[in-house]
């Protein structure tokens, strides 16, 4: 089928819709920018299904990529919460029986997507027109080619009540040893995103990761004296709320999310720096032809200027793609990082180095947490 | 002549065919076969099982290359030496037993004069409301159970906001050791009632009137007539509280703030959180091989009490 082909029938079936909206989708079907791909357009699946994050995290999925995919193209999009840590296995069950996997893309951390990729259970994402607009952010670290494509990067930031501290808002990691913080803190519960900058705070190098972790363990220890509670994104949120908590480790959408559910929350990052780190989109090896085909073409779809700028407006998180305007009340704000300045403050390690030491660091960091 | 109709009724002869339908399918001559035939279930049942234990004992000699995330060919038992001599593995088992044995002695003390109650009470209002509170939380979820404990402790619960009426700040209630084993109790509680509740009822009340007669007060009644006599129960029941709650993930997780971890979350962390499956089926056969030999030794030590269903034949 023809591109002309392709947007006649879209037209088609539209023909009780406005001309606008017939504009709009052909504007939109520009934005894919595979129209020479579409010269030998496969047969559309029913639907495409897309594992996912729950909450506001499919919400603004749903609404930047998903939603325009659909209008452009016809094919729903279904939306499969499970666990990225729990599909991760059936997937990988899935590709070594040769089974056509559960799902057509994974939207996951680049540290778990690289998991999957060492395995080989990943496509090659290489050729999509649109990864040639995009940054150095959206290609995996130590990995060939794009098994994964990177989709944003974000912050682990340091969320705090402002009301817990009446001097000012905290400048250090260290300030969460303050004893009037005891059993009022929060982190991963398997340390992400604390690992690096506890490895500042204890006085380490980053140079010296993985080799010597030691300034971490130590400064980790000290704050396990601090009795922190350890939990997942939507728990931050909750202890937050229900006053069990006056500080955490998290992912500066989670903390801008509960601000804007009312919750007396700010965040900053520290001088020992922050982690930073990155959720991309890949697909998994076994899908028939077309259905590989288009589930290219929704990361594709996902990488044009439109589906990103929607798309992190509501995640509050910097995209792939330049010219994407921050949303306003992130504007200058360290979490948000837009300039060579703002990345200098913030902790980037190689997926791949996290992957094959991920281990051992959570086997140390719940050795000294659940000791 | 043709014999009346009434006098060979159709239902009679609709049990004719299905006897000759059965006789082609299972003649006369397989009947020394039928005990086996029943077994069928259970040996399927049993052989699964021990088809999935196999599996995991192959998966628990393998250890992860984190250069491709593929679990090893070789056979090895650095797994098992992993569990045995780092301290976070001693600690979280340690975790587990003690918590399993301390709540099977808090549940079974709270289930027993539940269950007495609810057999010999001669009020069958009370007993039905007793029924009914033991039956209700059977149809609430687990999970949903140890959300409802955290909004009636958390630090705006129920319980703080009652205590701050009287002057006492926010007491942390939550996310502790005590929080874990409180909520393990109420989950268990129901289930050793009903186990405890068919062997009271079995215990003849005639006994203990005529131990009052002959002047046993109710206190030395129940040490020699009601307690011994219960105790296929109350093993029964210890044994089904033990083996649960030492495989218990949902509670710990909840209601343990992350710092308190049983047996099941370190390995549902090692299967899904480092993918190193090896790490987790080592694990999950410790833990089947733990639970496997507390059983045994409750075996020994007490019988098996109701789990044995023994009876004289007759």
């Amino acid at each position: 089928m023809s591109h002309e082909k392709f947007l006649s029938a879209q037209i088609g079936r539209r023909t009780l819709l406005a001309s606008m909206a017939a504009a709009g989708a052909s504007a939109g079907l520009s934005t894919l920018g595979v129209s020479r791909a579409f010269a030998q357009e496969p047969e559309k699946p029913a639907e495409i299904i897309i594992r996912a994050w729950g909450g506001s995290w499919v919400d603004a999925l749903k609404a930047g990529v998903s939603d325009s995919f659909t209008k452009n193209t016809g094919i729903a999009v279904r939306h499969d919460l499970t666990e990225d840590n729990e599909i991760q296995p059936k997937v990988w069950a899935a590709v070594a029986q040769k089974r056509v996997p559960p799902i057509h893309i994974n939207w996951d951390t680049t540290t778990n997507a690289t998991k999957s990729a060492l395995r080989g259970v990943t496509e090659d994402l290489s050729d999509l027109p649109n990864l040639k607009n995009a940054t150095d952010l959206a290609k995996p670290v130590g990995l060939d080619g794009y098994p994964i494509v990177n989709t944003y990067g974000y912050v682990y930031v340091l969320a705090y009540r402002p009301s817990a501290f009446p001097n000012g808002a905290p400048k250090s990691w260290k300030d969460l040893l303050d004893p009037k913080l005891k059993g009022r803190i929060a982190l991963y519960n398997d340390g992400i995103g604390f690992h690096f900058p506890a490895q500042v705070a204890g006085g380490g190098k980053l140079e010296d990761i993985p080799g010597n972790m030691q300034p971490a363990w130590d400064f980790i220890s000290k704050i396990k004296e601090q009795q922190p509670l350890l939990g997942e994104d939507p728990d931050f949120t909750t202890w937050f709320q229900k006053g069990e908590i006056d500080a955490a480790c998290t992912i500066s959408t989670n903390a801008r999310e509960a601000k804007k559910n009312g919750i007396e929350i700010a965040w900053v990052v520290p001088e020992e720096g922050a982690k930073f780190d990155t959720d991309g989109l890949w697909i998994p090896k076994g899908l028939p032809e077309n259905e590989l085909y288009w589930a290219k073409q929704y990361i594709n779809h996902a990488l044009t200027k439109e589906a990103q700028q929607i798309w992190l407006d509501g995640l509050g998180l910097p995209g792939v793609i330049p010219g994407i305007t921050p949303p306003a009340d992130l504007v200058g704000d360290p979490s948000y990082p837009t300039t060579e300045e703002d990345f200098k403050q913030l902790i980037r390690i190689s997926a791949k180095v996290q992957v094959e030491n991920e281990s051992q660091w959570f086997a140390k960091f719940k050795e000294i947490m659940q000791g | 002549m043709r014999a009346p109709r009434a006098a060979y009724p159709l239902t009679w002869r609709v049990m004719d065919v299905l006897e000759r339908l059965a006789a082609i399918v299972w003649p006369s001559s397989f009947q020394r076969g039928l005990p086996y035939l029943m077994l069928m279930p259970a040996l399927v049942l049993v052989g699964l099982l021990v088809l999935g234990l196999v599996q995991i004992g192959d998966t628990s000699l393998r250890t992860l290359d984190t250069n491709t995330f593929l679990m090893s060919e070789s056979y090895t038992l650095a797994n098992y030496q992993r569990v045995l001599t780092e301290s976070f593995f001693a600690t979280v088992a340690g975790r587990s037993l003690v918590g399993s044995v301390i709540v099977t002695v808090i549940t079974l003390l709270l289930a027993f004069p539940y269950a007495y109650l609810m057999v010999r009470t001669p009020s069958s209002a009370l007993r039905k409301f007793l029924l009914v509170a033991l039956f209700l939380p059977f149809f609430i979820g687990q999970v949903v159970r140890a959300y409802g404990w955290l909004i009636i402790l958390g630090n705006q619960g129920m319980v703080n906001e009652a205590l701050g009426l009287v002057g006492v700040p926010p007491i942390r209630l939550l996310y502790n050791y005590p929080a874990v084993l409180f909520g393990l109790v109420q989950y268990m509680l129901p289930f050793a009632v009903l186990m405890l509740a068919p062997a009271l009822t079995a215990i003849p009340g005639e006994l203990e009137s005529a131990a009052a007669s002959l002047g046993a007060g109710w206190t030395r009644t129940f040490r020699h007539i009601v307690l011994p006599l219960s105790r296929p129960g109350l093993v029964g029941a210890g044994l089904v509280v033990l083996t649960l709650s030492l495989t218990d993930f949902a509670i710990p997780a909840i209601l343990g703030g992350g710092t308190q971890d049983f047996i099941a979350n370190a390995i549902y962390d090692q299967f899904f959180r480092t993918s190193d499956q090896g790490m987790g089926a080592t694990l999950s056969l410790m833990l089947v091989a733990v639970g496997s030999m507390l059983v045994g030794v409750v075996f020994m030590l007490f019988g098996a009490g109701t789990l044995a269903m023994t009876g004289d034949r007759k």
